[in-house]
């Protein structure tokens, strides 16, 4: 076939000049500048430090009804500095050893945690820590059924737990040796405040945070035992624990991890990244455009017939399925035996009869005989009119 | 700007010194390195904008063929041009597009000096028919350093226009070697073998003894036959169906592809037989259209035509398409509908208006037969085959009644296998001929 061959004239450029593909460019580029813009606010947002209030129950910066705002606030205007930590190493790090140490809590705590408050020299109130309490002083028991909270006295000789005279608690806990001073006793025995001195030190346990809270500290003696017990020493280390340093004791960062065993990781790691950055711009910028191929749509010619093979199957349809195979099976055996289209049954039969000797009962049986009903019937219909088929030969 | 496998290396080298001296300050002194070598070697990047790229390339090719798409790059700047070239063209152009996921244009790198001329070629072996449409060039200059460069995508119009196969022209010197024995050149053996008076000439052994002219004989006082020839200028219309049924697959192609190529070589046959030939592809309008009486233009204008018509999913409009067939034609003619013996689409749509061209036209119906069918009739092993055997026996049958319904409506219908499809036609085109039914 003829082929002339065309020639399109020169072409130069793209008919964009750099001041225009400059402003392409910041068209295009300015909703990622306005996304890389609220991104950056974003993170400059998350790493600011955190607001100097939280929800966190006894925390000494919770202006909620949990929390301790008030009692804190109190302390400092009687002089008292009021240190807040969340991690056993910060509690450890801010006591000096002549102050109170504040524990809220103790289902975050660890018997190493616990050990370590233990070997402070500070005082120590524990809040609500029976746990650890045991663990200080073995002889001391949480009272067995939970105590509900009731309003009671002191009912023992501690000048604390006098000056307060009342206090509204769950809980209480009961001293089995007898070195220690238990007040506040509900009905069942034990006593909601317990002091005992041991090497040297004061340790006071209280069972219940509620007397200490913003929501109560005014009712009962709930101010006059909070400030007596935790203003004994003019710094106090308030130790709310939390999730963030379940079962460590020591500083963070101390030398177990990877990168503080091996000091390139860190730079190697940021290179890395650094790498994978060129990579994807190396790969992100394609040569030319994607070539999209319209495809046509095409469907297999046979694919209505067998959807129609599949409808008989469905519907069992064998009376359907025979008859289609049976005047299939007809039409070409006339048309071997040279019939005309016009050919009634019994002439065919006839002839069919003479071509193969077979008995013409048998043959009209099987080409008019009653339908199958099962596929046992239908698969050997199929046989059999094959086997006419192949007898006729053409005369 | 665009980044080399280069940069990445270059960046790369820089673990070691980060290594060695691990301090975040060599960490940001080898990124400025990077950086700062990228942008040197964008900087001292030849433009890919002052590179003149024009294209030559044939107008049409025909299906499976090859050809080159030159790329002619002049350097219009003042710095060498160190590039690489990409002439994207849709997968089915390109060698191995039978497999569209795995082909990948082919790149080119060239280095082109200040006001020189580098030629590219890219290789294309059109798998399907239809109008191929080049895709932009895309030109990506490296620096001298080769970590980074510049690139831009230029709109270079190009056009290649795929022509059916034809591969049914093997069929062409046995058909047109017929086509010599009717016309008169070989002895006339069989009276009939046309209408229209010739020639006298002297009666020889193996005549007929029905040809002599006896009038003719009495005055030259030597026998004489007269010899007839095929009718010649006559008018043959073929009408290719585009409609949803030339869609469906058969063996490896569209029932389309097969049209084409039965329409193809009846065209060349019959424009060798002196026959004005003209073509019309349609389903609800005219997708295409040719018509050229002389021989040697006619297969060009087919091939041309036929090129760019792909099946429609539509239902064809059949009173349409006889309106459109009755008023391009003035007098009696052949008309051959290439399209499908679906039962559905002809007891619908063409045995009511079928009446209006046989009134006054030769009409041949070609259609595609299925192998797959006769396949899923014979095999009849499990009940599943069985059905499916039933299913195709039934087909068969709805298929031979309508077939015998054009028949009685003197429709003359051709069934053939898509390879079969060609020859068989004009077989039957050269038998009407032959028969002077035309």
């Amino acid at each position: 076939m003829s082929a002339t061959t065309a020639t399109v004239g020169e072409v130069l450029g793209d008919g964009s000049t750099g001041r225009s593909r400059a402003a392409d460019r910041w068209r295009r580029g300015r909703p990622w500048l306005v996304v890389l813009g609220v991104v950056l606010v974003g993170g400059l947002v998350l790493t600011l430090p955190a607001p100097p209030v939280s929800s966190t129950p006894g925390a000494p910066d919770n202006p909620g009804a949990s929390g301790a705002r008030a009692v804190a606030r109190v302390l400092e205007r009687q002089g008292v500095t009021v240190d807040h930590v969340t991690t056993t190493a910060a509690a450890l790090a801010a006591a000096r050893g002549d102050g109170t140490v504040l524990v809220v809590g103790d289902q975050w705590l660890v018997e190493e945690q616990v050990d370590a408050l233990a070997a402070l020299d500070d005082d120590l109130v524990l809040v609500d820590a029976g746990w650890a309490l045991s663990r200080l002083a073995p002889d001391v028991a949480t009272s067995g059924e939970a105590v509900p909270r009731t309003r009671r006295e002191a009912s023992c000789d501690d000048p604390d737990a006098v000056a307060a005279g009342t206090l509204t608690a769950a809980g209480g806990y009961e001293d089995l040796s007898g070195a220690a001073t238990t007040c506040f006793p509900a009905g069942g025995g034990g006593g909601a405040y317990l002091v005992l001195e041991r090497d040297g030190r004061r340790i006071t346990a209280l069972s219940d945070l509620h007397p200490l809270t913003n929501d109560a500290v005014d009712e009962d003696g709930h101010a006059a035992l909070a400030l007596r017990a935790l203003g004994r020493h003019d710094h106090l280390v308030w130790y709310v624990p939390s999730l963030d340093d379940m079962g460590v004791v020591g500083e963070p960062g101390s030398g177990t991890s990877l990168p503080d065993l091996v000091p390139w990781v860190r730079p190697v790691a940021a290179w890395l990244v650094l790498v994978l950055l060129v990579t994807v711009v190396w790969r992100g910028r394609r040569l030319g455009p994607v070539v999209a191929e319209p495809l046509p749509v095409v469907v297999r010619s046979a694919e209505a017939t067998r959807g129609r093979g599949r409808l008989y199957r469905r519907a069992r349809a064998h009376g359907h399925a025979a008859a289609a195979l049976r005047a299939g099976t007809a039409a070409r055996v006339a048309h071997r035996l040279g019939l005309p289209r016009s050919a009634d049954a019994p002439s065919l039969v006839d002839a069919l009869a003479r071509a193969t000797g077979r008995r013409a009962v048998d043959v009209e049986s099987l080409l008019y005989g009653p339908p199958p009903i099962d596929d046992a019937g239908l698969l050997r219909l199929a046989d059999d009119l094959h086997h006419l088929e192949s007898e006729v030969h053409r005369p | 700007m665009a980044l080399t496998s280069r940069a990445v290396l270059v960046a790369l080298a820089g673990l070691v010194p980060v290594a060695l001296l691990p301090a975040p300050l060599t960490v940001l002194v080898w990124a400025l390195v990077v950086v700062v070598l990228c942008g040197v070697d964008v900087a001292l990047a030849a433009s890919p904008r002052e590179l003149a790229v024009a294209r030559r390339l044939p107008t049409s090719v025909r299906l499976s063929g090859t050809v080159d798409a030159v790329l002619t790059l002049r350097n219009a700047g003042r710095r060498t041009a160190r590039a690489v070239v990409r002439d994207a063209w849709p997968p089915s152009t390109l060698p191995g597009g039978d497999d569209p996921a795995g082909v990948r244009t082919p790149r080119h790198r060239v280095d082109v000096p200040p006001g020189e001329l580098r030629r590219v070629t890219t290789r294309l072996v059109p798998t399907r028919r239809g109008d191929a449409v080049a895709d932009r060039v895309t030109v990506r200059t490296l620096g001298p350093l080769g970590v980074a460069g510049r690139q831009a995508s230029l709109d270079v119009p190009g056009r290649l226009r795929v022509l059916p196969e034809f591969a049914s022209r093997r069929h062409l010197p046995s058909r047109l070697a017929r086509l010599r024995e009717l016309d008169g050149r070989a002895a006339v053996q069989v009276r009939g073998a046309g209408t229209e008076f010739d020639s006298l000439r002297e009666y020889v052994d193996g005549d007929d003894v029905r040809s002599i002219d006896w009038r003719a004989t009495a005055r030259r006082r030597e026998v004489v036959v007269r010899t007839w020839r095929p009718e010649r200028d006559r008018h043959v219309m073929l009408v290719v169906d585009t409609s949803r049924t030339s869609a469906a697959r058969v063996l490896d192609g569209t029932r389309l592809e097969a049209s084409v190529e039965a329409a193809l070589l009846l065209g060349v046959l019959a424009a060798h037989a002196g026959d004005r030939v003209e073509l019309l592809a349609y389903d609800r309008r005219v997708r295409a259209r040719a018509a050229d009486s002389h021989s040697s233009r006619v297969l060009p204008a087919l091939a041309e035509a036929l090129a760019g018509v792909q099946p429609a999913l539509v239902e064809t409009d059949w009173p349409g398409l006889v309106g459109q067939v009755r008023s391009r034609l003035s007098r009696r003619a052949l008309v051959v509908l290439l399209t499908s013996l679906d039962p559905a689409s002809v007891e619908q749509g063409l045995l009511d208006v079928v009446g209006g061209l046989t009134r006054r036209h030769q009409v041949v119906l070609a259609s595609v037969a299925d192998p797959e069918l006769e396949q899923l009739r014979a095999s009849r092993r499990t009940v599943d085959e069985v059905f499916d055997a039933a299913a195709a026996e039934r087909t068969s049958l709805e298929r031979a009644a309508v077939g015998m319904r054009l028949r009685q409506r003197g429709v003359e219908v051709v069934e053939a296998t898509p390879d079969e499809l060609a020859p068989r036609l004009a077989d039957t085109y050269l038998a009407l001929k032959a028969a002077g039914r035309l």
